[in-house]
């Protein structure tokens, strides 16, 4: 893990237990999008985004360098230990998304905690494994029609969980004055207070 | 845990934790770049053999555990099976259209599924997870700071199951009490997530206090749990390769599958 330095104990710490909490949520919600896989029109991707959900929130919280890697990898090999499934595709997954989302926030340069940014983040995770997806599953030889439905609801569902659900959380958060803890010293995060 | 369900050890439980995951992710490079069904099925069934031969678990758990895979990778191939294209149709209901391509190409992607699936579930079976840590530090020089994060972390995994549990309680007590939607829905999702999110941040600041005033830092350190690589690892190794080697020989002379080339 090639990482700047800046990330402190205390932030790594949080990160990996804030992913943790979400480990534990993917393994329940794992049920939900293999309940709607059956029917193969892609409704469980609808359900896709909440697997970006970590990596926005921990961001959010500590606003670092390198925050958004760390906790999706954490919560993707979280993932395989609660399930007790080690999932190599998993982890590859989590770690492509991870960046995808921390050059999102590498480009506003850690500084905003608005919703677009936690929008652009969750859409950039949700394209970010299309390429795998396509060489893992044959996606180029679906019918047409079924290959849209499928990247629409993807793209609908990062935005709208990963984005839009992740900052109601941090907000929600930021409520219960948790924040004050950590991160970075001038996120301000008790602006206001 | 996992030593009530085991019955034996083997050279994977001695091998280190950082061979198996190098070899994990080249079975995963192998899996997707194999276009052959023939050559897949012998190597998703070759796995399979060695999980239940090494693994060292009791068999019946491991059939409970094969059947559910078996029954998962179905699922997760299903939008092939019923929407890929092709061209000699088996089987048309509504806009279901199962093609033989597109049968074949299904099966594939779930053979891919499953062998991934079962090497996997051998190396959770054969590994203690804090040995992944010790040997992450130790073998691939990983900052203290990431592995302890983690292992402490994955300590705090039981207790905020634990906590969730009594949340749950707690809302079945009030539920005629308070509204629905504090149960249910969105507004429920978020109500607990938060208060499992805000409690686990205390926790780990806390333990972040503690540890950093303790002298907790990245420099040099020794190691109670030594981990090292040893003859074990060279026999995964080679025979990983044989897996390899078997599955595209068997695959050329006995085919169970018509075609050769799944796309």
């Amino acid at each position: 893990m090639t990482l700047r330095k800046g990330l402190t104990l205390a932030d790594v710490l949080i990160t990996v237990v804030v992913a943790l909490v979400f480990a534990v949520v993917y393994s329940i919600w794992g049920g939900v999008y293999t309940a709607l896989q059956p029917l193969g029109l892609h409704l469980n991707e609808l359900v896709y985004g909440v697997w970006f959900i970590a990596a926005v929130v921990a961001y959010l919280i500590i606003r670092k360098p390198g925050v958004a890697l760390i906790a999706e990898f954490a919560a993707a090999s979280g993932e395989t230990i609660v399930m007790l499934q080690f999932d190599v595709m998993l982890m590859l997954y989590g770690v492509i998304q991870g960046l995808a989302c921390e050059i999102v926030f590498a480009l506003i340069r850690y500084k905003s905690v608005s919703l677009m940014a936690a929008v652009s983040a969750g859409v950039a995770a949700a394209l970010s494994t299309l390429p795998l997806d396509w060489f893992y599953g044959y996606l180029g030889q679906l019918e047409t029609w079924n290959l849209v439905l499928m990247i629409g609801f993807r793209v609908l569902s990062g935005a709208l969980i990963a984005g839009w659900l992740a900052h109601v959380l941090y907000r929600a958060l930021k409520e219960t004055g948790v924040l004050k803890l950590v991160g970075s010293r001038r996120a301000g995060h008790d602006e206001g207070l | 845990m996992l030593d009530m369900i085991k019955n034996y050890t083997t050279f994977i439980d001695r091998t280190n934790p950082v061979t198996k995951l190098s070899l994990g992710v080249m079975i995963f490079i192998t899996v997707v770049l194999m276009h052959n069904p023939n050559q897949l099925f012998y190597l998703a069934l070759m796995l399979m053999l060695t999980l239940l031969l090494f693994s060292g678990v009791r068999i019946r758990y491991l059939v409970l555990l094969i059947g559910v895979m078996l029954a998962f990778g179905l699922f997760s191939s299903a939008y092939m099976i019923f929407y890929g294209e092709g061209r000699t149709t088996l089987f048309s209901f509504g806009i279901i259209h199962v093609t033989e391509e597109s049968l074949m190409r299904g099966i594939h992607i779930m053979m891919r599924g499953l062998a991934l699936s079962f090497f996997g579930a051998l190396i959770i079976f054969t590994t203690r997870i804090t040995d992944v840590f010790y040997s992450l530090m130790q073998q691939l020089r990983i900052k203290p700071k990431y592995a302890y994060s983690f292992m402490a972390a994955i300590r705090m995994v039981p207790i905020i199951a634990r906590e969730y549990i009594s949340l749950r309680q707690a809302r079945k007590v009030r539920k005629p009490l308070i509204h629905k939607k504090y149960v249910s829905g969105i507004t429920g999702f978020k109500t607990t997530i938060v208060t499992l999110l805000s409690q686990s941040i205390r926790r780990a600041w806390r333990l972040s206090v503690a540890m950093e005033s303790k002298g907790f830092d990245d420099g040099p350190r020794t190691y109670y749990h030594q981990t090292s690589f040893s003859i074990s690892d060279f026999w995964l190794v080679i025979f990983t390769v044989l897996l390899f080697i078997f599955s595209m020989i068997f695959g050329t002379i006995i085919e169970p599958f018509a075609t050769t080339d799944a796309r």
